[in-house]
C-alpha cells in the first residue's frame, strides 16, 4: 500500500486549494461589525467561500484600519486589519442616512447573514437590529457580539477584549505565584477565541436552516466564550479552593514547564500520561522515578509536582535543545522549543502545510498571513484577497447587487450616502497603486474585475 | 401632527420595542424545549491523552450530536490529567467538565476484535476524532482512506502537534501533544513575560494560565467539522481535517505570522503593556488591581479629566504618542495614571468612569469618550455576579457519584437551536449496552 504520507501530502497538497469547491459559495453575509470580536466570525465564514459585504461609515471606517502594532503601517495600511478583513467586499454607507438605510435594507433582504457588535441595543436603535431585519427576511440568522451580551444588567457596560479578560476571571490565572503583577493574554485573544465561537454558532445555525429553513438571532457574550474555557470555576465549585497562578508550569502535568536549556533556548516540556512519564524516566535515564510515581494522580500532588520540575529543570539545563527534542521523539513525551514571530513566520514547517501562506495581493503585492487553523482535505478555507482602501467596492457591490446605474452612484457620492478615504493611513491605497486603472474599483458592470469571482 | 406628539409617538413605540426586545432575549436565555442543531449526528471520540480532541466532541455534544466515547477498558488517560491531581472517584477536574452530554463505550482500538465492532460504529456515524500519532489508525487499517471507502460521507478530525503531512508531521509523529507545548510552538508563549531588562524569570517567555492550546485546536476542530458537515448535508460527501496543535495560537490571531514577517522580527516581550492601545491594561487601586481601556482620543481624554489629570493632556494627546514602542516613555504615563488610580477603591474608579460615561452618552453629540475602569474578577467573583447567574452562565449540578459541583455552560445564546448540557457522565463503559443495542446489533 502508498505511503501514508504520500497519501496525505496528496489530499491536503495546498496547490491544489484553488480547484476545490467552497462551502458557503452564495451565501451572502452583510457584515455591520468593526474591530476584531464581530469582524472574525465573519471573515471564518469568508475564508470558506461566504459573500461577505463589509459596511463602514464612509470618510471614517473601522477603527481597526488604525490598529497597528507599534504605530506602523505597512504600505498604508494595518497588517492586522488585512488578516481581519481579507476575501470581503468594502462597502462605505451611511447607515444614519435614511437613503444608506435603504441600502442597507435591500442588502437585508437577500442576505443569509447579519453580524454585528456594537454596544448593545445600538443596532436596534438605529433600526438594523434583529426586530427589523427579520420582518425584512424571516430566514435571516443575525449574530450580535458584545462583551458581557444584550440581556442581563451588564449588557451596557461598554467593553474590549481586555474587560472580557477581566470579567472572566482570565486576567487573574496568568503570571507568578506571589507577585502582583498581572499579564493580560496578548494579541486580543479575547476577541479571536470567542469570535471563532461566534463563527461556529453562525456555521450551527446555517445548518440548522438548511434542514428547517428557520433563521435566528445569536447572542455572543465573549465573555462567557472565555468563561466556558477554564476549569477553574468547577475546581472552585469542589474544593472551594481558587486555583493559584503557577507562572511557568501547568497544574494538571508533572513535571511540566518552560526551563532554559544548555544552549540558552527556552523549551516547553510536558508529562501528560502516565505512559508520557515512563518515556521521561527512561530519556533521563532515571527509571526509578516511573517506579516511584506510578499512579498519575499521586505524581500531580504539590510537592511531587515540585521535585519533578526540579529534576526535569536541571536536566534540560544540561542538555542543548536538540538533543531533548529528539529525545522526546525517540522516548515520547510532549516537548516543544519556544517560537517567536520570526521563526514562525520563516517556519519551513508551517509554509510547506499551508499554516503560513505567501501571498500574492493584486493591490499589495506580497505579504505572509496564516493559513486556516484547520485543514479541511476537500473545502479547504483559502485567501482571495486582501483587505481594500475604504469604499473599494461601492461601485462593485451596488452595481452588480443592485443594478444600480453610473449616475445613481454619483449622486449617492454627492449626498454623502457612500464614500471613500481621505488621506489617513489605514483607509488610503498603497503610495504606488494607480486607483484609475483598477477594475474593481471602477467597475463598469461589464463584468470586469473577474479577479474577484 | 405637532412635533412634540409625533415626538411621543416615536418614544412610545420605541418603548413598547424595547420591551418585546427585552422579552425576546428573556426568552432565549434558557435552552430547554428548542430544537438542537447537530440532532441526528453521531460522533465518535476516539481520542486519547488529547483535551483537544475531548473538548471538540464536547463542544459537538452540545449542539446535539450523540457523541460516543470510545475509551479501553482502563479509561482514557486524559481522565487523570488534573490540577494538583484532584479529583472525584478517580476522575480529574477538566475530564468532569467536559464530560457533557456524552456517551461512553469500552472499546480498545488497539485490538483486532476492538477494530471490528468500531468499524461497525463507523458505518453509521458522520464525524470520527481521533488524536493518535499520524499514520497509526491508517496502520491498524482504520483511518481515513479505510473508513472512507466504507463510509464516504465520514467527517474525520485528525488532531496532533504537526499534522498528517509533510516531512515535519512524519518525523515528529511519535511526539504527544500537550497544552505548554502548544503554546510554546504556536507563538503564544514568547509574546508574554515581562521585557529582557527585567530579572529572570520574569523576562522569560510565559505560558497562559490555561489550556489556551488545547481550547483553541479543540474549538477549531469543532469548527472545521461543522463546516465539514454542512458540506456534506449539501454533496453527501464527508471528508478528512488535520487540525496541528503547534500551530494554534499563531493560526487563531495571526500576529506572529504577519509581524513576524513585516517587522522581519521577534517582538520583545512588553510585560503588561500592548502594542496597539493605551491605556490598556490594569493599574492598582486601593484594594487591589483594576482594569482600564481609555485607548481611543476621547477615551482618554475622558480618563484624564475623571482622575483629575488634565494637566497631562497635551503630552499624551494623541494616540500615536501613546504607542508604547519606547518602554521608558510609556512607563512614565503608567506612572501618572497609577498615582492616581491608588488613591481610590476600585469601586470608586469603577463609579466614576460609569457616571461620566453615562453622561457622555446622554450629550448631543455623544463625543465624550467611554473610559472604562473595571476590577479584575477571579473565577470564584465571576460565579457570584448575578449578571451571569441572569444569563445562566453556569450551571449547577447534585450528582450521586461526583456531588456538588459548577460548571461554565450555556456559552451562546440561540433563539432557535442553541447548545446546552443535558447530563454530565462519565463512568466508564456506562453506555456500552445502549451503544451494543442501538448500533452493533444485526
Amino acid at each position: 500500500m502508498e505511503d501514508y504520507f504520500s497519501f496525505t501530502k496528496e489530499l491536503f497538497d495546498p496547490s491544489k486549494t484553488k480547484e476545490k469547491p467552497e462551502v458557503f459559495k452564495g451565501i451572502r453575509v452583510l457584515d455591520l461589525s468593526h474591530v476584531i470580536l464581530g469582524p472574525i466570525a465573519a471573515r471564518l465564514l469568508a475564508q470558506y467561500g461566504a459573500e461577505v459585504i463589509k459596511i463602514e461609515l464612509p470618510f471614517y471606517g473601522d477603527l481597526w484600519r488604525f490598529g497597528v502594532y507599534w504605530g506602523k503601517f505597512w504600505k498604508h495600511s494595518s497588517v492586522c486589519f488585512h488578516f481581519v478583513q481579507y476575501n470581503k467586499y468594502f462597502l462605505s454607507v451611511d447607515l444614519k442616512l435614511p437613503k444608506g438605510k435603504e441600502l442597507i435594507y435591500k442588502l437585508a433582504e437577500n442576505a443569509d447573514v447579519v453580524v454585528e457588535n456594537f454596544a448593545a441595543g445600538t443596532a436596534e436603535a438605529w433600526g438594523v437590529g434583529y426586530s427589523q431585519l427579520s420582518k425584512i427576511n424571516p430566514k435571516i440568522i443575525y449574530l450580535s457580539c458584545a462583551t458581557y451580551g444584550q440581556y442581563g444588567p451588564l449588557r451596557f457596560f461598554p467593553g474590549w477584549d481586555l474587560l472580557a479578560q477581566a470579567a472572566s476571571g482570565v486576567i487573574s490565572l496568568t503570571g507568578y505565584p506571589g507577585t502582583d503583577k498581572y499579564y493580560k493574554l496578548p494579541d486580543y485573544v479575547g476577541d479571536y477565541l470567542p469570535g471563532n465561537v461566534g463563527a461556529l454558532s453562525l456555521v450551527m445555525a446555517l445548518y440548522h436552516r438548511k434542514k428547517t429553513g428557520k433563521g435566528q438571532y445569536i447572542d455572543l457574550a465573549q465573555s462567557e466564550a472565555l468563561m466556558r474555557t477554564l476549569p477553574n470555576f468547577t475546581y472552585f465549585s469542589i474544593t472551594n479552593e481558587e486555583l493559584e497562578r503557577v507562572g511557568n508550569t501547568d497544574p494538571t502535568m508533572a513535571p511540566s514547564g518552560i526551563f532554559k536549556s544548555h544552549d540558552g533556548k527556552f523549551v516547553a516540556l510536558a508529562v501528560a500520561t502516565e505512559e508520557q512519564f515512563k518515556a521521561l524516566s527512561s530519556a533521563m535515564g532515571r527509571k526509578e522515578l516511573a517506579a516511584k510515581y506510578k499512579d498519575g494522580f499521586e505524581r500531580l500532588k504539590p510537592e511531587n509536582a515540585k521535585e519533578l520540575y526540579k529534576i526535569a529543570q536541571e536536566w534540560v539545563s544540561q542538555k542543548d535543545s536538540a538533543e531533548i527534542v529528539n529525545l522526546a521523539k525517540e522516548h515520547g513525551f510532549p516537548v516543544a522549543e519556544v517560537m517567536d514571530d520570526f521563526q514562525i513566520a520563516n517556519d519551513e514547517w508551517r509554509r510547506e502545510r499551508g499554516s503560513v501562506v505567501v501571498f500574492n495581493d493584486d493591490m499589495y503585492r506580497e505579504f505572509v498571513l496564516p493559513g486556516p487553523s484547520a485543514m479541511l482535505s476537500k473545502t479547504p478555507g483559502r485567501t482571495k484577497w486582501l483587505s481594500r482602501p475604504l469604499g473599494y467596492h461601492n461601485r462593485y457591490v451596488l452595481k452588480r447587487l443592485f443594478g444600480l446605474s453610473e449616475e445613481e452612484i454619483k449622486k449617492l457620492e454627492k449626498e454623502k450616502v457612500i464614500g471613500y478615504w481621505d488621506d489617513r493611513p489605514g483607509i488610503k491605497p498603497p503610495v504606488y497603486y494607480d486607483m484609475e486603472k483598477d477594475p474593481v474599483f471602477n467597475y463598469q458592470g461589464d463584468g470586469g474585475g473577474k479577479a474577484h469571482e | 401632527m405637532s412635533k412634540g406628539k409625533e415626538k411621543e409617538k416615536v418614544l412610545v413605540r420605541y418603548g413598547i420595542a424595547k420591551r418585546e426586545r427585552e422579552k425576546f432575549l428573556a426568552n432565549m436565555i434558557s435552552p430547554e424545549g428548542k430544537p438542537e442543531a447537530l440532532d441526528g449526528i453521531v460522533a465518535l471520540d476516539v481520542s486519547y491523552a488529547n483535551f483537544s480532541g475531548i473538548i471538540a466532541a464536547t463542544l459537538l455534544a452540545e449542539f446535539g450530536a450523540e457523541v460516543i466515547k470510545i475509551e479501553p477498558p482502563e479509561g482514557d488517560p486524559s481522565r487523570k490529567i488534573t490540577p494538583y491531581g484532584v479529583n472525584v472517584n478517580g476522575v480529574g477536574i477538566p475530564f468532569l467538565m467536559e464530560a457533557r452530554n456524552k456517551r461512553y463505550l469500552t472499546l480498545d482500538v488497539r485490538t483486532e476484535d476492538g477494530r471490528r465492532d468500531f468499524r461497525k460504529l463507523v458505518a453509521k456515524a458522520d464525524v470520527l476524532i481521533e488524536a493518535f500519532p499520524a499514520g497509526q489508525m491508517d496502520s491498524w487499517e482504520i483511518g481515513y482512506r479505510q473508513l472512507s471507502q466504507t463510509n464516504p460521507g465520514l467527517v474525520y478530525i485528525a488532531i496532533t502537534p504537526y499534522g498528517q503531512y509533510t516531512d515535519r508531521a512524519k518525523e515528529f509523529r511519535n511526539l504527544p501533544d500537550s497544552d505548554i507545548t502548544s503554546q510554546a510552538a504556536s507563538g503564544l508563549a514568547a509574546n508574554m513575560g515581562d521585557p529582557k531588562t527585567s530579572p529572570e524569570p520574569y523576562s522569560w517567555p510565559l505560558k497562559a494560565g490555561m489550556w489556551l492550546g488545547w481550547y483553541i485546536s479543540g474549538l477549531e476542530a469543532a469548527l472545521g467539522g461543522a463546516i465539514a458537515l454542512v458540506y456534506k448535508e449539501a454533496t453527501g460527501e464527508g471528508q478528512m481535517i488535520d487540525v496541528a496543535s503547534a500551530d494554534a495560537y499563531a493560526s487563531l490571531v495571526g500576529y506572529p505570522v504577519i509581524i513576524g514577517y513585516t517587522w522581519e522580527e521577534a517582538r520583545p516581550r512588553i510585560g503588561r503593556h500592548d502594542f496597539t492601545l493605551y491605556p490598556y491594561g490594569f493599574w492598582e487601586s486601593k484594594d487591589g488591581i483594576v482594569a482600564i481601556a481609555a485607548p481611543r482620543d476621547h477615551d482618554f481624554r475622558a480618563l484624564l479629566k475623571i482622575l483629575k489629570l488634565w494637566k497631562i493632556e497635551d503630552d499624551w494627546r494623541f494616540t500615536f504618542d501613546r504607542v508604547p514602542d519606547i518602554l521608558e516613555q510609556i512607563e512614565v504615563l503608567y506612572g501618572l495614571i497609577e498615582a492616581e488610580t491608588i488613591k481610590y477603591t476600585s469601586s470608586e474608579l469603577e463609579m466614576m468612569a460609569l457616571k461620566y460615561s453615562l453622561k457622555a452618552a446622554r450629550s448631543k453629540w455623544r463625543g465624550g469618550g467611554v473610559p472604562i475602569i473595571m476590577k479584575v474578577q477571579k473565577p470564584s467573583d465571576a460565579m457570584k455576579n448575578p449578571h451571569w447567574n441572569i444569563r445562566k452562565a453556569f450551571q449547577e449540578f447534585d450528582d450521586k457519584t461526583f456531588g456538588k459541583f459548577t460548571i461554565p455552560a450555556n456559552f451562546v445564546k440561540m433563539s432557535d437551536s442553541p447548545p446546552r448540557v443535558k447530563w454530565i457522565s462519565c463512568d466508564i463503559g456506562k453506555d456500552n449496552d445502549y451503544i451494543h443495542k442501538k448500533y452493533l446489533t444485526d
